[in-house]
């Protein structure tokens, strides 16, 4: 069964007899609240707009959210539990992303609860996306229950969410527990959001660095707190499509350390208070009239 | 100029920064809880289940050294992602080996005896909170010795590397 969202295309693959086999990968934390949801919706728009072919799985049925923040809620037709269920094929639920059509979301179902879908049907979902996307990111409900088990079943790759906040730092050294112990889950890198520089400098936060030590887990992405990702959501539109938004520049970062490149971390140390912008902007004064 | 700025501006960062200083560092204080519960979240071991760990390794270790044991500490550490039970005993003096015997024999006769009254765990503490207090009014103080001894373990799982550090 074909169901790329483009026909020429998977004509040319057909004839070339090449297959996709795309990367599940599963973002998941724990806490809720975190910013599970933004960061999938962001890393997915990200990939897509790197020209990769990128679906998205919200898997958490009974509280959809990845729709809202992509802008999508108005478009949808058909969910997740259509699919299982059989009212209709899996690329008719598949809705395309309004600007990018690289992008697809698989929705989740509103008015049903975790048990609507298994382990078992989420995997051959995946399987069968698999073929034709690059990417297919699960977006993994809160909790370790049956709906994590769930998200994790078709995956083989993690990014753990996390904020430098205690109550997010434990769950998640309990997720990284959990998807430790499944074999199917290859590798796990952290994400750590929401990074208040300034509170880190005062000390009064954990640094990225701490969480790090205490979690001793692989690093692919820092977030800086921004207050846009309120606007971009608020607007549905991923805050990725805003270049000049540090917290969108750093999910860009993470899209592109998961296709492979190395990119470095962004500075964040810098000092964005008022304060030294006033500072900057007379030694940068005073350095001209020299 | 430029430097007018800077110390206009450290100063006043400096005021803001002693004010900050007198309250105890938000940012470790969240390091060491998280590490004290991630430790419990980790391993599942009750503290009541380390203290009785710590017990028991009390009882065998007095065998054959003296210690100081309210000093004794017993915790987790963690070193390259590798959970580590740590253990510091202060030694007060190594047993010779008549003592050693002599006590083997004594433990015998007494498991003998009290084998039956044994069966709860609580008794257990208590025969052996008994004992400890024995050993001390026994104690001909020497002078204190440093001695390094890294040792596995039996009472633990083999994934926990154990680390007897015997000071």
């Amino acid at each position: 069964m074909q169901l790329c969202v483009e026909p020429n295309q998977s004509q040319a693959k057909e004839i070339k007899g090449e297959t996709m086999s795309g990367r599940v990968i599963v973002i998941t934390s724990g806490k809720g609240g975190v910013g599970k949801t933004t960061t999938n919706a962001n890393i997915g728009t990200a990939l897509a707009r790197a020209g990769k072919k990128v679906v998205m799985i919200d898997t958490d049925l009974g509280l959809r959210n990845l729709d809202l923040l992509l802008g999508l809620e108005n478009r949808i037709v058909y969910t997740i539990v259509d699919v299982v269920e059989g009212r209709c094929k899996l690329k008719q639920a598949l809705v395309k992303d309004k600007k990018n059509p690289n992008l697809c979301l698989l929705a989740a179902a509103q008015t049903r609860d975790k048990t609507a879908v298994t382990e078992e049907q989420l995997k051959d979902i995946c399987e069968e996306l698999k073929k034709d996307f690059d990417f297919i990111l699960v977006d993994c409900p809160a909790g370790i229950e049956q709906g994590f088990q769930n998200a994790v079943a078709g995956a083989s790759e993690a990014i753990v969410v996390t904020t430098p906040e205690m109550s997010a730092v434990r769950d998640a050294d309990r997720i990284i527990g959990l998807l430790e112990a499944k074999e199917e889950i290859k590798s796990y890198k952290l994400l750590i959001n929401r990074v208040r520089p300034n509170l880190i400098k005062s000390n009064d936060m954990m640094s990225v660095e701490d969480v790090v030590e205490i979690l001793s887990a692989d690093l692919i992405g820092i977030i800086p707190e921004d207050t846009g990702i309120i606007t971009s959501t608020n607007k549905g539109e991923p805050i990725v499509n805003d270049e000049k938004s540090l917290a969108g520049q750093a999910y860009n970062n993470v899209a592109r350390r998961i296709i492979g490149e190395d990119v470095p971390f962004l500075n964040l140390e810098e000092d964005t208070s008022v304060m030294a912008k006033v500072k900057k902007f007379f030694s940068g004064l005073i350095g001209k009239e020299k | 100029m430029k430097d007018i700025f800077t110390d206009f501006y450290n100063t006043i960062l400096g005021f803001f920064r002693q004010t900050e200083k007198k309250e105890e560092n938000a940012k470790d204080v969240a390091c060491n809880r998280l590490r004290v519960v991630l430790m419990q979240d980790r391993t599942n071991l009750t503290p009541e289940l380390l203290q009785r760990m710590r017990q028991e390794l009390i009882d065998l270790l007095s065998k054959y050294v003296e210690m100081d044991k309210d000093a004794l500490e017993l915790n987790f550490d963690q070193e390259d992602g590798q959970m580590a039970l740590m253990l510091s005993i202060p030694v007060i003096r190594a047993k010779e080996e008549a003592e050693i015997e002599a006590e083997e024999e004594k433990t015998e006769e007494k498991s003998q005896t009290e084998s039956t009254e044994e069966t709860e765990p609580a008794e257990k503490d208590d025969e052996t909170e008994v004992e400890a207090s024995d050993t001390e009014a026994e104690e001909e103080c020497s002078s204190e010795s440093d001695i390094e001894v890294d040792a596995e373990s039996e009472a633990l799982d083999d994934s926990e590397k154990t680390e007897e550090n015997v000071k």
